[in-house]
This record gives structure tokens, C-alpha cells and sequence, in this order.
């Protein structure tokens, strides 16, 4: 039977090209070579699978040209037509787990090819990625590269054989948000019996179901210089420009809007209405500063109270709408008010 | 208390003309289980079979599983207040036929489900595919409302498990076991530096289908209360529900509760096992409060260090769960929970209805979404009139080849909150 | 609690005919998870939940019947309420759509069910 075929994919470290100073290295294909982890990983295949090629990047390389980075490797593994793609293990290193993470993702949702890599859970490339693609969870060095790789080539195998994949626990990936079954070598009451003794006696131990992230959040310190802060708003009120071009749904709202109010100072029947199921409409359509309060931050802003006002805000229904998309919309659209320099935000809701 | 366990390992179950025990082979006269079953008006007929592990056997729609005991010596009879009188068990001795096990059938419900397997992948789910099962399948009288052919039927499974039971009287057991709980002082004295560890146990009790029954109370009528743990021995707490098949404690699991069990290997050594406080599962939210406020009260005034906490059923149970979690945390005693997930079939939403940060230590018994497929088997005990219809079931359940496709909601014991098997997730 | 105290808000034509001319009954011909929809308005309101919104193991979307106890009384929004209420419309989406699948003799069966959880309901609630 024919071997299956394999790609690997690692950095320059890995790869002995040098460190931190030749972390610039730009992509490059090796056909037919098995460089660094990749003899590691090949003793653990049991001659089942080969590595047919080698893809190294650096990177400062690939984090910087992420697009062309991206698509150039993209292209390499496409030519090689691989039954599984590997990348790393990274370890702690933060940019190679960011670029291993990317790439794996990348070969997997864009060329369908079964992929997977491994870091240490910590690594920010972990939570970037690990509900995307199956990631092994290895120590914070390369001094787990044994253990490493004795997860990974076997998960390898399977998902290029495309077998069932049992649980986290069972392959050694981290837990990405999918809940499978499998059987323990005990049974429920002598493991929360063990549980019970670890913890009277303080010592370490492991739920079997992570309770949901309690996101309580501390309020952030008050803004010292208003008359200098650039000031957004946001709500969860519904306001949208009138007829609501992005269709923002009354209820369980799958999207949020964002809208420029440059040079908009107050907010009029004929511009604006509330897209919001849940409470009665009528103040709102009528003067939709009730409820996103822009005409009152246009005469702070002339009265230098606050500096500026955000000439974006972000919309979106909350009647209805799953926590989960809540969090889902303010961590992106979060990300684009830090990035315009915004100083504070006001949230609005009904 | 002390109460000294006889096991009587039963090989074989076989149909005869007198029920007797012989060399680990249970003989049972049809003729006499019937007329036992038939001693309450409400039941028309009743059929007797016997499924055996590894047999092409499907029993459904099953209402409860119950292991037959009869108590030798010591206070009270088995399944005080259901079949023997009120007196307080759980001391002397007391025999229990080993790998067997009385299962009762019949709908009482249209979308009654619980499935046993004898074999195939639905086998590896249930445990009751490992124990031979004498299985009993009821026909009401006519027009019989279902409360009274509910409750009809459970006791007739406790009568017929209880005749069984009584075969072994004058038997030798093969294996004795010896369980001793200490009273508070002597606890105290004897393992004055082991940490102190109780089990509470939620107990389902909502309505018809969804009830338990302690000492022949309905488990809705209690306040949280403290139970030697060798009381559930002799079958101080019976079964009254059966929908969600995965995820209630038959009569069996009672019987045999693996916590208890599994905390009694260590006590003495690394625990002193100090009582089982039991509590209930209402619908009304008033009651959720109360009860959990008593299983914390109850927890503090018996000084414990540590308490596992054990789930019964589907939704509004985990908020009770998590209740008696944060609580009993909150009084200073470590607490470990065991639950199961629903968390959908592709296994990505919230398993629990509830959750708390309080809850960091938690054994799951699975996820009670997952897709099983259940071949066709050549022999069906019951009926699969409503199988296709079943919790769980979808539409594509009865395929052309005859097998189910099936979530495991529907078979018996499969996703046990009490940490009866060992499936599990993550 | 007086019967006055409490409404209970129901899709089940059993609890309706059983309880409408004693009880604060709102009946709606409505989904299971529309009824939750309701009940968590009424949250919404300031009427607070007096029995479990997921009270039975028969699971959503399996029965089509569900009933609710919530109090007469409005006051602030209950925050454990609307967790208890959110939380059971979100587990409404974790289970197969069942209804229109099964005989009629089996939906009455369905609506004992449910009205024997809200008669349990109303037991613990009349209590005191």
C-alpha cells in the first residue's frame, strides 16, 4: 500500500537555519527533504506515511507578508497534494504557534486537506486557532519534542486515513469547544471519588467539563482627560440608518452595522430608525438620539467637554441575541475601535 | 450501622416448572411469577422472557431495572414502605442475586423510550446488557388512567423481584461484603485525622414518570435528610421514572450505587464516609431553594470536609446541581459534581443549563446527543410500536434495513449521572 | 401563595381546561419555544419565575407542551430568572425538531405529562 504522503511545515529555528537573525527567511519548498522534527516525526508514521516535502518560512517573514506568506505556501502544499498537512510543533514560540495556527487552518478550510499542529497551550497561537484545526498540547520547550510528536504523528495518520478522532483527552489535543465521547478506564463514581481526594488534599486535578468563562468584567479606570478623549458610541439598541441597509435582524441578530456619522449631528426621522423587535419603536424612529445620543455628544464636542466624537459607531439588536454572538461582535468590532484610537466608548442599550 | 452483604452469583436463568436457586442457576416457574405480577387488579396479563447478554435481544420500552434481594437478618424487608413495612434498614444481612437482574416493560406513555441491547454497539451503552434479565411486560386493564398503571407496574416489579429475592434465603453466598458507617462521635474518634465526606444525591421528582420514591415517600414531599448509606442496600430508594432512559437511576442503580459503594473502599482509609444526605429535583423554583439550602445546612452542621453531589435527569436538575454545588462550596466543603452533557448531536453547544464557577471539579457521564446506530435484532421483548417515535429518535430512526438511528438519550442507563459506567467526554 | 399570586402561562389545552376557571391561566397556541419566548418577556416585565422553565426531562422541541408558573407581582427585572429563562431557550436549540411526528393518542399523553410537572408546581405553590 502506497505510503500516505505528508507535508511539514516549520521554522527557520527548526530548521537550522539560525535564530532570531535570519527569522526574515522567506518561504521555501524542499521536496523530498525531512528537515529538524520532521526525523522525529517520521519514526513515529511505523512506516505508514512519509514526508514528501518540507516547507520552511521564517517568522518575522511570514507574520509580516501574511498575505503573500499565506498564499505562497498555500500554493507549495497545493503542488505537493498532500494527505495531511503538519506544521510545528512551536512550543512557546509565539510567532511560529501564530504561523503554524494560520497555515494549518489555511490548508484546511482552503484546500481541504486534513491538518494538524501542536503548541503549548499558553502560545497565543492556541487560542487563536485551536477550535479551528486539531492541535497537539505540548510542553512550554522544545524539550517535549519526543512527547510532541508521538501525539502528532498518530493523529496525523488518522486524519489523513480519515478515521474517527476521539476524545482530547484520548489523542492529546487541546479541547476545542466540541464535546466527544469515549470511554474511561474507570468508572464516573471512582473518578469523582479520586477528584474528591485531590482536592480535599490539595493536589491537582482535572474537571471533566470546564464550566463556561464567567466574564465578569472590572470596570476600567475613569477617563482622566475627557476634554482630550476621542469618545465612541455603541449600542444594542438597534439604531441604524433609515430602511436598515445591512438588515440587522429585530431579534437574534446574526450581524451588527457600522456607520459613519461624520458630519451627522443630530439624528432625524428621515435618517434614522431602530431595527429593535423588542420594545416599542415609536421614540426611537422619532428621534433616534434617544437611544444612541449623538446631537448631545455634538454639543460636548463643540463645548470641549470631550474631545472628539468617533466618527463610526456600531449597532446591533440585543433582543434575543445569543451571548455568544454578543461577545462574538464587540471582540471584532473592539479590535477596529483600538485601532482608530478610541479613548472610551459609551453602550447604550433599551 | 453494619450491614453484611451475601452475593449469590447467578449463571443462568431458566424457565421451570418450580423457582428455585441451584448450583448459581435461578429457576423460575412462569406460572408463579405470574400470578405474583397479577396480584394487583390494574394489570390484564403479564408475559415473562429472559434476555441474556450477547443475545440478538432488544428490550423496550424498559421502566425499570430492579435486583432481587431478600434480607435475612436485621430490622425491616426489602423496599421498606413499598413492599415490606416502614422499619428502618440498612443493618444485619441482607443477600443479593448477583448478575441478574428483574426488568419491566410496557408503555405507559406513547413516547416512552428506554432501550436494552443484549448486543451489538448499543450493548457497550446500557449496562443492563450484561445482566441476565428476566423481563416482564405488562397489559393494563382497559381504560386504566396512567398514574395507575404506572404505579401498577412498578410494584409489580418489586413484588416479582422481591419473590425472587426470597429464593435465596437459605442460601450460602459465594462473596461477603461487610459495610459499616460509624455514628458522628464515633467517627470522630476513630479517624480523628481523615477527612470527613458524605454523598448527596439528587433524586428526580416532578410528576408522572418523574418521581423516586424514599422509604414509599414521594421524593417531592421531603426536606434534603441524612440516610446511613447502607439503608439504599435493601432498597430504601426505589425508581418511579424512566423518560430519558439515559440518564435516571433505575431501582438497580439505587440498589447498587456506585458512589456509596466506591466511597465505602476508601473509608477507613482515606475518608470517613460519614452518611448519604439525599434531596430532591421540584419543579418548583421555591423548593429548588429550599432543598439545596438544607443539603448546605446539612453539610455544614455534620462539619464535612468533602461531599460528591450526584444528578438525576435532563435540564431543570442542573440548576439544582448547581445549586447544591455553590452552597455547599460556599460553607467551606469541597465538593465534586457528576452530570451529564446534552451538547447536541454535533457536540458544540452548552452542555448544562446552568453552570457556576463554584463547579470546578465535575465528572461527566457523556454526551446524551451522540448519534448511535442500533442494528436490527432478531428478537424484540416489548414493542417497537413507538421506537421510531422515541426521546431522541429522529425521523430517520427506523432505516430500510431495520437498524435506528438513534441518540444515546434512549437507552437505559446509558449516560448515568451516579458515575455508573465509564463513558465519559471532553 | 394565594392562586391570585401567581399566572401561569401554558400551550397546553389540558392545563387550560383544567385550571382556567380557578387559576390566572394565559393559554397561547404557541411552540414550546415560543412559550419560553413569552415567559421571558413577562421576565422582562418584572414577573419572576416561580417554577423551572425546563421542569421535566421530556425534551423541547420532543413535546410540543410546556407550562410556566410566574409571579402577578412586577417588580426590578430578576436577574436569576432571566439566566434561568435565557438558559432554557438557548437549550431549545440543542435537540431535534420532533413535533407533527407523532399520533394524537400520543399528544395527550404529552399534555398529561406537562400538566402532571405544573400540578406539582401548583402543590409546593398553594403550600404556603
Amino acid at each position: 500500500m502506497a505510503k500516505i504522503k505528508v507535508v511539514h511545515y516549520i521554522n527557520q529555528f527548526f530548521a537550522q537555519i539560525g535564530g532570531e537573525e535570519k527569522a526574515d527567511y522567506p518561504a521555501e519548498l524542499r521536496v523530498g527533504e525531512v528537515v529538524g522534527p520532521g526525523v522525529a516525526l517520521t519514526q513515529n508514521f511505523n512506516d505508514e506515511a512519509e514526508i514528501i516535502a518540507t516547507i520552511i518560512c521564517g517568522d518575522s517573514y511570514f507574520n509580516e507578508n501574511l498575505e503573500k506568506a499565506k498564499a505562497d505556501i498555500l500554493a507549495m502544499v497545493k503542488e505537493q497534494n498532500p494527505d495531511v498537512f503538519i506544521a510545528g510543533p512551536a512550543f512557546n514560540a509565539g510567532r511560529y504557534g501564530v504561523a503554524c495556527g494560520t497555515i494549518a487552518a489555511a490548508v484546511q478550510e482552503e484546500l481541504g486537506i486534513p491538518a494538524v499542529t501542536g503548541m503549548y497551550v499558553e502560545n497565543p497561537g492556541a487560542d487563536m486557532f485551536k477550535n479551528q484545526v486539531y492541535m497537539i498540547s505540548t510542553k512550554n520547550s522544545a524539550a517535549g519534542m519526543r512527547d510532541a510528536v508521538k501525539k502528532l504523528a498518530p493523529l496525523a495518520l488518522k486524519l489523513a486515513k480519515g478515521e474517527k478522532i476521539g476524545a482530547s483527552a484520548e489523542e492529546g489535543y487541546m479541547p476545542n469547544g466540541v464535546r466527544v465521547n469515549f470511554f474511561e478506564k474507570e468508572r464516573g463514581s471512582k473518578r469523582a471519588v479520586k477528584m474528591l481526594l485531590n482536592k480535599l488534599n490539595d493536589k491537582p486535578f482535572t474537571t471533566e467539563y470546564p464550566m463556561p468563562d464567567f466574564d465578569r468584567v472590572d470596570p476600567n479606570p475613569a477617563v482622566k482627560d475627557l476634554a482630550h478623549a476621542k469618545i465612541a458610541l455603541v449600542t444594542s439598541g438597534g439604531i441604524v440608518p433609515k430602511g436598515n441597509p445591512d438588515h440587522i435582524e429585530s431579534s437574534s441578530a446574526s450581524h451588527y452595522g457600522e456607520y459613519d456619522i461624520t458630519g451627522v449631528m443630530d439624528l432625524t426621522e428621515e435618517t434614522y430608525e431602530t431595527a429593535h423587535g423588542g420594545y416599542d419603536p415609536v421614540y426611537a424612529n422619532e428621534d433616534s438620539d434617544r437611544v444612541l445620543p449623538v446631537d448631545v455628544l455634538r454639543d460636548m464636542e463643540k463645548e470641549g467637554v470631550i474631545g472628539e466624537l468617533h466618527h463610526l459607531f456600531y449597532t446591533t439588536v440585543g433582543n434575543g441575541t445569543a451571548v455568544a454572538s454578543a461577545k462574538a461582535f464587540a471582540a471584532e468590532f473592539s479590535q477596529k475601535l483600538k485601532a482608530d484610537g478610541v479613548d472610551a466608548v459609551i453602550l447604550t442599550s433599551t | 450501622m453494619r450491614l453484611e452483604m451475601g452475593h449469590i452469583y447467578i449463571k443462568d436463568i431458566q424457565f421451570a416448572s418450580e423457582s428455585k436457586i441451584e448450583d448459581g442457576i435461578l429457576y423460575v416457574s412462569e406460572e408463579a411469577v405470574k400470578a405474583v405480577a397479577l396480584e394487583d387488579e390494574h394489570i390484564k396479563s403479564v408475559s415473562f422472557d429472559i434476555a441474556k447478554p450477547g443475545e440478538s435481544v432488544r428490550i423496550t420500552p424498559v421502566k425499570d431495572v430492579i435486583e432481587p434481594r431478600v434480607k435475612v437478618e436485621g430490622r425491616g424487608g426489602i423496599f421498606p414502605g413499598v413492599i415490606s413495612k416502614v422499619d428502618t434498614v440498612g443493618e444485619g444481612k441482607t443477600y443479593a442475586l448477583k448478575g441478574m437482574a428483574v426488568v419491566t416493560a410496557g408503555k405507559i406513555v406513547g413516547f416512552q423510550e428506554g432501550i436494552i441491547d443484549m448486543t451489538g454497539p448499543g450493548a457497550d451503552y446500557t449496562p443492563f446488557s450484561q445482566t441476565l434479565n428476566l423481563v416482564m411486560v405488562c397489559e393494563p386493564i382497559d381504560g386504566i388512567k396512567q398514574h395507575d398503571y404506572e404505579k401498577a407496574v412498578r410494584f409489580a416489579g418489586f413484588r416479582v423481584a422481591a419473590y425472587i429475592g426470597e429464593l435465596a434465603r437459605e442460601l450460602t453466598p459465594d462473596e461477603t461484603k461487610v459495610y459499616e458507617t460509624c455514628t458522628i462521635k464515633e467517627g470522630l474518634e476513630k479517624y480523628p485525622n481523615l477527612p470527613r465526606v458524605a454523598y448527596v444525591q439528587m433524586l428526580q421528582s416532578q410528576g408522572l414518570l418523574h418521581d423516586t420514591y424514599v422509604y414509599g415517600v414521594d421524593a417531592k414531599k421531603i426536606v434534603p435528610t441524612i440516610l446511613s448509606p447502607t439503608e439504599i442496600m435493601d432498597g430504601a430508594i426505589v425508581s418511579g421514572n424512566c423518560v430519558s432512559a439515559c440518564d435516571k437511576n433505575p431501582t438497580y442503580v439505587h440498589e447498587n450505587n456506585p458512589v456509596v459503594h466506591d466511597l465505602f473502599e476508601q473509608h477507613g482509609k482515606t475518608i470517613n464516609f460519614v452518611c448519604q444526605i439525599i434531596t430532591n429535583e421540584n419543579v418548583y423554583l421555591a423548593d429548588k431553594q429550599r432543598s439545596s439550602d438544607w443539603t448546605a445546612k446539612l453539610c455544614k452542621m455534620l462539619d464535612l470536609d468533602g461531599v460528591i453531589v450526584s444528578q438525576e435527569g435532563f435540564g431543570n436538575p442542573d440548576t439544582d446541581l448547581i445549586m447544591n454545588c455553590k452552597k455547599i462550596e460556599a460553607e467551606g466543603v469541597k465538593t465534586v459534581i457528576i452530570t451529564d452533557e446534552y451538547a447536541g448531536r454535533d457536540g458544540k453547544s452548552q452542555s448544562l443549563a446552568d453552570a457556576d464557577a463554584a463547579a470546578d471539579a465535575v465528572v461527566t457521564g457523556g454526551n446524551a446527543n451522540q448519534v448511535i446506530i442500533l442494528p436490527k435484532l432478531d428478537k424484540v421483548i416489548g414493542t417497537l410500536d413507538y421506537v421510531n417515535k422515541i426521546a431522541g429518535a429522529s425521523e430517520e430512526t427506523l432505516r430500510e434495513d431495520g437498524s435506528l438511528e438513534v441518540e444515546l438519550q434512549v437507552l437505559t442507563g446509558a449516560t448515568n449521572e451516579t458515575g455508573f459506567n465509564k463513558l465519559s467526554a471532553r | 401563595m394565594s392562586q391570585n399570586d401567581y399566572i401561569i402561562l401554558t400551550n397546553n389545552p389540558l392545563v387550560f381546561e383544567k385550571l382556567a376557571d380557578t387559576h390566572n391561566v394565559v393559554y397561547k397556541d404557541i411552540s414550546y419555544e415560543e412559550l419560553l419566548k413569552e415567559v421571558r418577556d413577562r421576565i422582562h416585565e418584572g414577573h419572576s419565575l416561580l417554577s423551572h422553565p425546563l421542569s421535566g426531562s421530556v425534551k423541547p422541541k420532543e413535546t410540543p407542551y410546556k407550562s410556566v408558573m410566574i409571579s402577578k407581582r412586577k417588580g426590578e427585572v430578576d436577574q436569576r430568572s432571566l439566566s434561568l429563562i435565557e438558559n432554557a431557550i438557548q437549550a431549545c436549540g440543542k435537540f431535534e425538531d420532533k413535533t407533527g411526528k407523532f399520533e394524537q393518542k400520543v399528544y395527550e399523553d404529552f399534555q398529561l405529562i406537562d400538566w402532571t410537572l405544573l400540578d406539582s408546581g401548583l402543590a409546593s405553590a398553594d403550600a404556603w
